[in-house]
């Protein structure tokens, strides 16, 4: 029958820059960790497999410079592998523990899982970079950037060096991590607004993604709705996702992830067992906190459930995959019957969906790909780029402003709970240009002192902490993030100023907040063709 | 990493709850009743007695620890404007002690005016203060700094006054904002004339807004059973 059409699958992988060296356990920095063994490695896992098994696949990924930089950390590499050998000794027990039980077969898959991590994480020297950048130079992997902290870059528009300094300093990390340029860029929650565009074409990034009205919505009705990239006048094509397939997999009700096949996330070990044989593996003070030691599938909408069946759930896994090629099958099938070109399918999804939330993702991931290489000729995995390779002359219009947040606008990251910290980013975003402006040539601690204050201010501006606001849970750890880089910057601002940096100060917050060691602070420094706010509609 | 906070919070908070109920209930068993109403009433104190005993206490050695809030003012004059969706505003402003005593000393006390934004809708024009397409007036009060506003007008233009009004109608302003334009909420009537229109393309799409992690948080929340987290709307009170 032949090739109808394109799929391309897109992971977004981030989580905010959380590393705690004054604290010998930090609960968040567990955040790391768990996405590491659960959604990580588990792709490259993946990744390993299809390599040696001769399996063609293209994906595309976008890595955040925080978690890039997490990743590369030594210290924090270490954490993982003390983390990790915790683990493994719990898997054991658990092992012994569970023998003659319907949680055994469970047991020995989590014994096997985090030793395969393990083995996997050393393989690549314990930086996971490695390991992308491996599958990045065999042509199988798309590697894109992200802004620096994942700054909601619509709301710092206001000092667009601010947003400049966000995707410099991205594309700068990604170029000295992966080699070379990013084609594309993951704008943080796909958040957009006009004039951004034209940052990214400063920096010759290629593409991005928005939400489905993002480009549904634009300035004019684009041809092909959101089945083919759209250019922005800057000549940067955005790609709209499609909902349809999104929904499939987002979704943890109508979803798949719902299956009731599938691993119950809410019943771990962590709160379930006696406290005296937890104590080890949760928090230090004694608090119940996840271990990742999940017995049970989902069984039902009760509180009753039946144990995990491993191979049950492998074998949903599967079917589901299956499930979502047909349906891309028969939805491409029915577009290019309309189009006059081979029609794209856009379906990103956060990275951390499949393994830490969805526990057999990575599976269902793996099957996907494989069913689409041998099951089937109308649809082919493709990359942006690749599909800007072949159709490089697209329809012009100005997208909406929009995001993949609740409601599709600002509003997560623009509401009551986190209002108040706009005036505070902005005003110390319009003092780091005041800055890089007054020491256009600045040398030794002052040199130093710049550049710190920039990563406070980068720090701050993570989209993380609004959103976290937003929710109500947690609040207090995104709020002192927020605020501490914050004071953090305007204590430095003024000591610049007043020229009496303290030096021991300087090199504590150097050592705490180590992000984009090379940073330069002149990325900051006022443009002679600047952007204007956003212009009137005329 | 929206998913991967969501689930992990989400999940804390479950859990806790879960093995909550169950002790409730059996203690309930005991006493011969299963009020599950009763329970369900207990839920609001569970929120907040399990959210704050989880969130880590002092990970901030003394010296990192934000000793003091951060500057209420700047000594900056500004009125900034954002967009936060097709319908609503949201500005913050900071009117320095200058400004107030320049004003004071050319219209006379501060307590014979009082505050209103006015809200001017510039779409299509090269605003000069005078030639606005139209304008609102929300009379707000002296203590606030900031405010959401409410246009209801996707695709406008929009630019803002801070100033002072007097009994006799005279409005003085103080302050003006950069200008922002609504997102789009609907489909562009333009349909560029070179290009061709393909309605099926448009039928096979149902739309939803927002099918990511807040959408998952909300669904998760209901099958975990605990209270909404409020993720999906931070507030929509009447502003004026």
């Amino acid at each position: 029958m032949g090739k109808k059409g394109y799929l391309a699958m897109v992971l977004h992988a981030h989580l905010p820059y959380i590393r705690h060296p004054e604290n010998e356990f930090f609960l968040e920095e567990r955040w790391l960790y768990e996405a590491i063994t659960e959604t990580y490695i588990p792709l490259i896992d993946i990744f390993d497999r299809l390599e040696s098994e001769g399996v063609d696949f293209a994906l595309t990924i976008s890595l955040s410079p925080p978690l890039v930089s997490m990743f590369a950390d030594s210290l924090l590499q270490q954490r993982y592998l003390n983390h990790l050998n915790k683990q493994i000794e719990l898997a054991d027990k658990e092992a012994q523990r569970t023998s003659y039980t319907p949680f055994y077969e469970t047991a020995l898959v989590y014994r096997e899982r985090f030793n395969q991590s393990r083995r996997i994480f050393l393989e690549y020297n314990c930086n996971l970079v490695n390991a992308f950048k491996k599958y990045q130079d065999s042509g199988k992997l798309e590697i894109i950037t992200c802004a620096a902290t994942h700054g909601f870059l619509p709301l710092l528009m206001t000092e667009p060096e601010a947003v400049r300094a966000q995707v410099d300093t991205a594309v700068n990390l990604h170029k000295r991590c992966f080699g070379r340029d990013p084609a594309g860029i993951w704008l943080p929650e796909c958040a957009y607004t006009e004039g951004l565009d034209d940052i990214l074409k400063e920096f010759n990034l290629r593409f991005f993604f928005l939400d489905t009205h993002g480009v549904l919505f634009a300035s004019c009705r684009p041809r092909y709705g959101i089945f083919a990239p759209v250019y922005c006048p800057s000549g940067v094509a955005a790609f709209g996702r499609d909902p349809e397939s999104s929904k499939q997999v987002w979704s943890a009700k109508e979803g798949y992830p719902g299956d009731y096949n599938y691993r119950e996330f809410y019943r771990d070990i962590g709160f379930d067992l006696d406290y005296d044989y937890v104590k080890p593996y949760i928090h230090p003070d004694g608090i119940r906190i996840n271990t990742g030691f999940k017995y049970y599938r989902i069984t039902g909408n009760s509180h009753h459930k039946e144990p995990y069946n491993p191979e049950q759930a492998r074998e949903k896994a599967s079917l589901h995959a299956g499930n979502f090629m047909f349906n891309r099958e028969l939805q491409i099938k029915h577009l290019s019957s309309l189009m006059d070109r081979l029609p794209i399918i856009v379906t990103p999804y956060d990275a951390e969906l499949f393994g830490h939330w969805w526990f057999e993702g990575p599976q269902w991931l793996e099957y996907l790909i494989r069913k689409i290489r041998y099951d089937q000729d109308t649809i082919e995995l493709t990359t942006p780029s690749k599909y800007l390779d072949e159709y490089p002359c697209n329809q012009v219009v100005t997208p909406c402003a929009s995001s993949w947040g609740n409601k599709g606008y600002n509003e997560v990251w623009l509401c009551r709970a986190n209002d108040w910290i706009y005036r505070h980013l902005h005003l110390a975003a319009v003092r780091m240009v005041d800055l890089a402006n007054s020491y256009p040539n600045a040398s030794g601690l002052s040199h130093r002192a710049l550049n710190q204050s920039a990563r406070e201010l980068m720090l701050a501006q993570s989209s993380d902490w609004a959103f976290i606001m937003s929710t109500g849970t947690m609040v207090d750890y995104a709020v002192k993030r927020t605020k501490t880089h914050l004071q953090n910057f305007l204590r430095l601002y003024d000591e610049i100023k007043n020229n009496n940096i303290s030096e021991d100060w300087l090199k504590t917050l150097e050592d705490r907040n180590n992000i984009f060691s090379d940073i330069d602070y002149s990325i900051y420094r006022s443009r002679q063709k600047c952007l204007a706010s956003t212009p009137n509609k005329g | 990493m929206t998913m991967f906070f969501l689930s992990w919070a989400i999940g804390i908070i479950a859990v806790v709850f879960i093995v909550f109920l169950w002790a409730k209930k059996n203690r309930l068993k005991a006493m011969g009743s299963s009020r599950v109403e009763e329970i369900n009433q207990l839920i609001p104190d569970l929120k907040e007695e399990f959210s704050s005993e989880l969130t880590p206490s002092g990970p901030f050695p003394e010296n990192q620890l934000p000793k003091e809030e951060l500057p209420h003012s700047y000594g900056i004059d500004r009125l900034v404007l954002l967009a936060r969706d097709p319908y609503w505003l949201y500005a913050y402003w900071e009117v320095t002690a200058t400004k107030m005593a320049e004003f004071t000393s050319t219209y006379g006390t501060w307590d014979t005016s009082w505050p209103v934004l006015r809200v001017y809708d510039v779409t299509g024009i090269a605003f000069n203060g005078q030639n606005a397409n139209q304008y609102i007036d929300i009379g707000i009060n002296d203590q606030a700094d900031n405010w959401h506003i409410n246009t209801g007008e996707p695709d406008r233009a929009f630019c803002v006054d801070l100033g002072r009004q007097f009994p006799d109608g005279r409005f003085i302003t103080l302050l003006r904002s950069n200008t922002v334009t609504t997102p789009r909420a609907s489909l562009s009537d333009r349909e560029d004339e070179e290009w061709m229109w393909i309605e099926g393309i448009y039928r096979s799409i149902r739309h939803q807004y927002g099918i990511s992690s807040p959408l998952f948080a909300e669904e998760i929340t209901e099958r975990a059973r605990t209270i909404p987290l409020g993720v999906s709307s931070p507030g929509h009170w009447p502003e004026y």
